[in-house]
């Protein structure tokens, strides 16, 4: 699917990977954040190489990925509140954290996206698409990450939580000790993040030409 | 035959392929265990009791009727194909039958066809809705958080089930051979008492954890094949569980063939 192709974001930089439907920007996405392996190359995060470093490996060596998917992602069998837990409560000794902070970073996570009440013990099937998907804005969130990876981050909301998420993907961006990485073609929100553009064609990254991007009308 | 010939080596190479690949995740499971702080050991834990619940609690009523049922049919059959057999023959039929074979693989081939489905159809779910990625994306290796618990439930839940079930089907059969005063309960009790030893237990472990751990990974892996699709999870889940019926008949009988190699022939012993 993709050509060899070598790509750097420096620490804290961020970049955005856009690109028309099904070119394989998620598998792009996956790719670069170490959870698929290349079938040839090499990807490294922290100086780690991806592909053989063991998952928990990079929470050690102080890697704390954010990753939001298109869709799904969210453990099915774990309320929206257990799940934005999980990351904390897996690697609370890690990263120090008491059950209560757990609890509280979890639901103030929640409550940044819009979500609280009795919504948060809910199970991610029972949830609607646009709430599922914030709850994996919370879940990206709450174990503060220093690398963010997020795969078109307001498809599906509507135009006030899509504002939300614009702003956080704006923290980040200022956030020197976050690296950021979204695909998305979006035009609206690349232009407010107004980061290095790379348009993914035939397998190839190439600097995108915004001029021939279709506006947008969502924000 | 050719084309045969050519079917049947792929179907090999397959068959190879697959086993090699679950082998490959026994032992990352495995060996994942002793990776990671204390809070993931609380974590996997918390995962390995829900699988534990579900496999063996939620297991018994099924298990408790099977074995009920079966081990009074095997008295039935005692009573019309050989009637007037003395009752100490009787109790050593029972414990080389029942206890030795029926036990580890009817219990086996239940949780197969119960969790093992299950766990096939969660972990592809899993797959195709990108929730292992996910749990991968924070730092949480799937081979701990999700195969790890649910091989050593299985496996657990298994050895457990096994000692159950052996013992329900001997109260149904001597429940039976009280109703009808025949076979003498207290001579079926003398020849099951004789030809149990302490060798019985290795076996009854080694077809235990045998069992529960080919049912737990055939399952995960087939689980794990699925790639991208929910469709492919029926077809998997389907694989996974004749396979691992499959596996636990022929380890089964692997596993009594060890038996008797090792302490003397089944007539020696009978």
């Amino acid at each position: 699917m993709l050509s060899r192709q070598s790509l750097t974001v420096v620490r804290g930089g961020a970049c955005v990977v856009t690109g028309a439907n099904g070119v394989g920007k998620s598998s792009f996405l996956h790719l670069v954040a170490g959870l698929v392996a290349p079938d040839e190359g090499q990807v490294s995060i922290h100086g780690l190489a991806a592909s053989s470093a063991h998952p928990g490996a990079f929470v050690g060596a102080g890697v704390r990925r954010g990753l939001v998917f298109q869709q799904g992602g969210l453990v099915a069998n774990l309320s929206a509140l257990e799940n934005v837990a999980l990351p904390l409560r897996y690697h609370a000794d890690v990263l120090g954290l008491t059950e209560g902070v757990i609890e509280e970073r979890a639901r103030f996570c929640l409550g940044a996206v819009g979500i609280e009440g009795p919504q948060v013990h809910v199970l991610p099937g029972r949830l609607s698409f646009g709430i599922a998907k914030r709850v994996a804005f919370a879940r990206a969130m709450a174990i503060e990450p220093n690398y963010a990876f997020f795969d078109d981050p307001d498809a599906g909301l509507d135009h006030e939580n899509a504002g939300v998420v614009h702003d956080i993907l704006t923290s980040y961006r200022d956030d020197p000790s976050v690296t950021l990485v979204l695909a998305t073609n979006h035009r609206a929100l690349i232009e407010r993040l107004g980061i290095p553009v790379h348009e993914l064609v035939n397998g190839r990254l190439v600097r995108a030409n915004m001029e021939t991007m279709p506006p947008t009308s969502l924000v | 035959m050719s084309a045969w010939l050519a079917g049947l080596g792929r179907e090999g190479l397959a068959t190879w392929s697959g086993l090699s690949s679950a082998v490959a995740l026994m032992t990352r499971a495995l060996a994942s265990g002793f990776d990671g702080g204390r809070a993931a050991e609380r974590a996997v834990r918390r995962v390995v009791l829900r699988q534990i619940f579900f496999t063996g609690a939620q297991g018994l009523p099924f298990i408790t009727a099977t074995a009920l049922v079966l081990g009074a049919t095997m008295m039935l059959q005692i009573h019309v194909a050989a009637p007037g057999m003395p009752g100490e023959i009787v109790g050593k039929v029972l414990a080389t039958i029942v206890l030795r074979e029926f036990a580890p693989l009817v219990t086996a081939i239940i949780v197969a066809s119960r969790s093992g489905t299950a766990i096939a159809t969660e972990i592809g779910n899993m797959q195709a809705s990108l929730e292992m990625l996910g749990l991968a994306s924070m730092g949480i290796d799937p081979s701990r958080y999700v195969v790890l618990p649910r091989l050593v439930a299985v496996v657990t839940s298994v050895l457990v089930l096994m000692v159950y079930f052996g013992m329900l089907a001997l109260v149904g059969a001597f429940s039976l051979a009280a109703a009808s005063g025949t076979p003498d309960p207290a001579a079926m009790r003398a020849g099951l008492a004789d030809t149990l030893a302490l060798s019985d237990l290795a076996l009854f472990l080694g077809k235990g954890v045998g069992c529960g751990a080919i049912v737990a990974v055939i399952c995960c892996h087939y689980g794990m094949q699925v790639k991208g699709s929910i469709t492919e999870v029926p077809l998997m889940t389907g694989k996974a569980v004749i396979r691992s019926v499959l596996g636990c008949v022929f380890y089964n009988f692997a596993a009594t063939l060890a038996y008797y190699s090792a302490v003397g022939t089944p007539a020696a012993h009978l």
